[in-house]
């Protein structure tokens, strides 16, 4: 359209009426919405929770995430032809990939794997780290992992920092890790760890790792301000990494002790059911844990696994 | 061999030794694009290190290890490359200043840039003077000082130099620009303005990185190089001429010269352009001795003759030198002076008596009697640390530890399972210590204090526990009781209140850092408790 001149009525006319023309077509079309429509979509659709368990020695994880995706209807349900991909890992610390401080990255390129054959143009991995990046990139294994798979590792920095409204209930404005929010789809990827503030960190509290700014005075009100990034930030899919849990000493860990395997990935759309699922691995009911119970109240999704659509994968 | 040829032999050698010298002062960092395959971190413990050479200038300078083998008793790793220096020297005369040395190409061609006189006046200036005695004089002081145990070769010495000007004032005074500008171009609502910044970045960041790098005293640092490159608007190359203690050095063995100016007078026609060339002040006009000592090779007298009286060549077998103009009263000067300095120097009491609770020296470092004997004050381990903790001290080592390292923990914080300062260390001051020895041992550098009057929980101001939840050690160090306290309207909260358990804390600063109190964080780190200490301690 030429925006050189100022726009006539009868020219304004017309475009308004091509627009909700268009639109009116859309709302009442009779082909399914997917995409574009998800928000729509979601209230008459049943989210879904699939856990996956590698039961056999020497399994492969990246068979298990395969598994897991087809049972939830394949990675293309998700991630579409020429998608930019944001996958929010935890790769925080400078630590070992045994020592389950971080997402295994196994699974981070399994997941990244599986975008690229969706026909995702692009996967990016971003995570705003609390150890210095380049050492988190080399020793969690995440940098092999982005130049085996061709996926771009972001360098978290200030001028990608860019300040946002949430719209949160304590959160109103804050500097977000733009290549999150500037994807069409998002996929948290955590690791399943205990924490001494939250008792666990799992999905919604992998979220502290999406903004910048002065993020450790968010543990003033801890459980209410990662609820409130989780409902901005809504990913499309959520896979808590329990290949290996870390116990104790968590979220840094740092001894072999501190971790137990559990061989477990669970995939929702359901941002609570997965922390609820994934809390019964430390042997925590859902109702013990601050964010899961708050989340459910303002309504970022449910922990009765009961209404979503539960599968179970074993390999 | 013709003259034009072997000067631009000498111009190549410059401008390769100088990018040289840059190229290893910017790989001087843990790479961006650093991979480790994770099969291997599975099931090893890998230190990142840096692969190249970048202490090499440093062990190509006789200064720093006849230095630190006279105050440390302690030969340097890779110390041949300067003893073969010094042999190269001993009969080719200062090549090394001429060819070699970086600092040197930049004082050269700046004062070629713009030189600081013209015709007759420089023909003048470049006479020899007795201010070219003030090098040898300083060479004695800090060999003197050395011996007596405090090593303060590196304030003078000049790779040591250029590589602190460079690494901690030049290059983040650029970087903190281009930053600066990136970052608003990044923030305008104009779309290409922020997609160019964040190529940008992308572009500059293997030799900027991508954060603000700060470093204390850095203006006085950048304040005093440019000092040196603006006194070559007195004389071309003063630094080399009057200042500069590696010279004296290299000048003082260059007594068996093999290669030596040959001078004929008679073709000579007295038109002086040899000595409006040249650089050292060496007296290479025929009628007048050649100073060996002084000539910095720069071949300009040979070059410029257009008579062809001068020549270099090479004379077998080698014939004593001109002994170097010293003057006895530099000499003297020199010795007192550098007797007296690390005494001085100890007058503070930061040696003898109690220690600078905020002189956190790097892991691995040595005792403090002999981490003064042997470092250099290069900079080299806080360009290579990747959270830009390690600063230049002002007063906290005290004046005989001016500009040594020590860790700022409210600008960065030790990471727990990085030993790059060690690794890179010229001299050994801080020692090469595995990752597995610095959490095995462990190696403290410090233990870290509650302050209950700022600390969030403990004040009654809420919850909060970062300072636990970043703790690196297994089992944390920081741990919480639950407790309860009484908030500012009266109500009781209850909160978990951090403990440092000062056994297990090995003084890494994260918890400072990050602590969400700024200013002054609620929880600090003092030097004491560390391990290299056996006074500074807290327990049993």
């Amino acid at each position: 359209m030429d925006m050189d001149y100022p726009i006539t009525r009868r020219a304004s006319l017309k475009r308004l009426l091509q627009i909700s023309g268009a639109m009116a077509c859309y709302a009442f079309s009779p082909w399914p919405l997917n995409g574009p429509g998800r928000l729509w979509a979601q209230s008459e659709k049943r989210g879904f929770i699939i856990e996956g368990l590698g039961q056999t020695k020497g399994y492969s994880v990246k068979e298990l995430i395969r598994k897991v995706f087809e049972a939830a209807g394949g990675i293309g349900r998700f991630v579409s032809k020429g998608d930019v991909v944001a996958i929010k890992p935890n790769i925080s610390w400078a630590r070992r990939p045994d020592l389950a401080a971080t997402t295994n990255p196994e699974v981070l390129a399994g997941v990244i794997e599986l975008c690229y054959e969706a026909g995702a143009k692009k996967v990016r991995i971003a995570d705003n780290t609390i150890n210095d990046a380049r050492r988190c990139f080399a020793i969690t294994g995440a940098g092999v992992v982005a130049k085996e798979t061709n996926a771009d590792l972001v360098y978290p920095r200030s001028s990608l920092m860019k300040s946002m409204k949430l719209h949160g209930h304590r959160l109103d404005v804050w500097p977000v890790f733009v290549p999150l929010v500037e994807a069409d789809k998002l996929i948290n990827l955590p690791v399943a760890k205990v924490h001494g503030l939250t008792t666990l960190t799992l999905g919604i509290k992998n979220w502290i790792g999406g903004v910048g700014g002065r993020r450790y005075a968010l543990h003033q009100d801890i459980h209410q301000s990662i609820v409130d990034l989780a409902r901005f930030f809504n990913p499309t899919l959520t896979l808590i990494d329990a290949t290996r849990i870390m116990i104790e000493n968590g979220p840094s860990g740092g001894r072999p002790s501190d971790v137990a395997m559990k061989n477990t990935l669970i995939l929702s759309d359901d941002q609570v059911a997965a922390d609820a699922l994934a809390a019964g691995l430390f042997g925590y009911s859902p109702e013990q844990i601050g964010f899961i119970t708050l989340g459910q109240r303002r309504g970022l999704g449910t922990y009765d696994l009961a209404q979503l659509d539960q599968k179970k994968v074993i390999l | 061999m013709k003259a034009r040829y072997l000067i631009w032999v000498r111009r190549i050698s410059q401008a390769f030794f100088l990018i040289l010298f840059l190229f290893l002062l910017v790989e001087s960092r843990l790479p961006q694009d650093i991979f480790r395959e994770y099969s291997l971190v599975f099931s090893s413990e890998l230190d990142l290190k840096i692969d190249w050479p970048v202490g090499f200038f440093f062990q190509l300078n006789p200064l720093v290890w006849i230095s630190s083998l006279l105050s440390g008793h302690h030969l340097i790793k890779g110390f041949w490359w300067g003893l073969g220096l010094l042999f190269i020297t001993l009969f080719f005369g200062r090549i090394f200043c001429g060819f070699i040395c970086p600092l040197g190409t930049i004082h050269h061609v700046v004062s070629w840039i713009k030189p600081a006189l013209k015709g007759e006046r420089m023909v003048r200036a470049n006479q020899k003077t007795p201010s070219q005695r003030v090098k040898y004089f300083l060479l004695i002081t800090l060999l003197a000082a050395a011996l007596l145990g405090l090593n303060i070769a590196g304030l003078m010495d000049p790779i040591s130099l250029l590589f602190r000007s460079v690494a901690l004032a030049v290059l983040p005074g650029l970087g903190v620009g281009i930053k600066e500008l990136f970052d608003w171009m990044a923030n305008s609502d104009i779309k290409i303005l922020s997609r160019l910044s964040y190529a940008g970045e992308v572009l500059v960041s293997p030799v900027f990185g991508y954060g603000y790098q700060s470093y204390q005293t850095a203006w006085f640092i950048g304040l005093l190089f440019l000092f040196t490159l603006f006194l070559n608007r007195i004389r071309p190359r003063f630094w080399c001429r009057v200042l500069c203690p590696l010279g004296a050095l290299l000048g003082v063995f260059s007594r068996l010269s093999i290669l030596r100016l040959e001078k004929d007078r008679e073709k000579c026609t007295n038109c002086t352009l040899c000595t409006k060339g040249c650089q050292g002040a060496a007296s290479p006009m025929p009628g007048q001795d050649w100073e060996n000592a002084e000539c910095l090779l720069c071949l300009n007298c040979f070059d410029s003759c257009p008579e062809g009286a001068l020549s270099f060549r090479f004379g077998w077998p080698p014939a004593l030198n001109r002994a170097p103009d010293m003057g006895r009263r530099a000499v003297l000067s020199g010795l007192l002076a550098g007797i007296s300095i690390p005494f001085l120097g100890r007058l503070d009491g930061q040696v003898h008596k109690v220690a600078d609770p905020r002189l956190i020296r790097p892991p691995g470092s040595l005792p403090e009697k002999d981490f003064l004997r042997l470092c250099q004050r290069c900079g080299l381990c806080m360009k290579v640390c990747p959270t830009n903790v390690i600063n230049p001290t002002l007063t906290e080592a005290g004046i005989a530890g001016f500009w040594t390292p020590h860790l700022i923990m409210i600008q960065g914080y030790c990471e727990y399972t990085c030993t790059l300062c060690g690794n890179v260390c010229p001299t050994g001051a801080i020692g090469e210590i595995s990752v597995k020895e610095k959490i095995e041992r462990p190696i403290k550098i410090g233990s870290a204090y509650v302050d209950r009057g700022r600390c969030l929980p403990w004040s009654g101001n809420g919850p909060c526990i970062v300072c636990e939840e970043l703790c690196p050690t297994s089992p944390k160090a920081i741990y919480f009781r639950k407790g309860v306290v009484t908030g500012p309207d009266g109500t009781e909260i209850p909160v978990q209140l951090p403990y440092v358990d000062l056994k297990k804390c090995v003084g890494c600063g994260i918890c400072e850092y990050k602590c969400p109190v700024r200013g002054r964080p609620a929880i600090r780190v003092i030097s004491a408790g560390e391990s290299r200490s056996l006074e500074n301690q807290i327990l049993l």
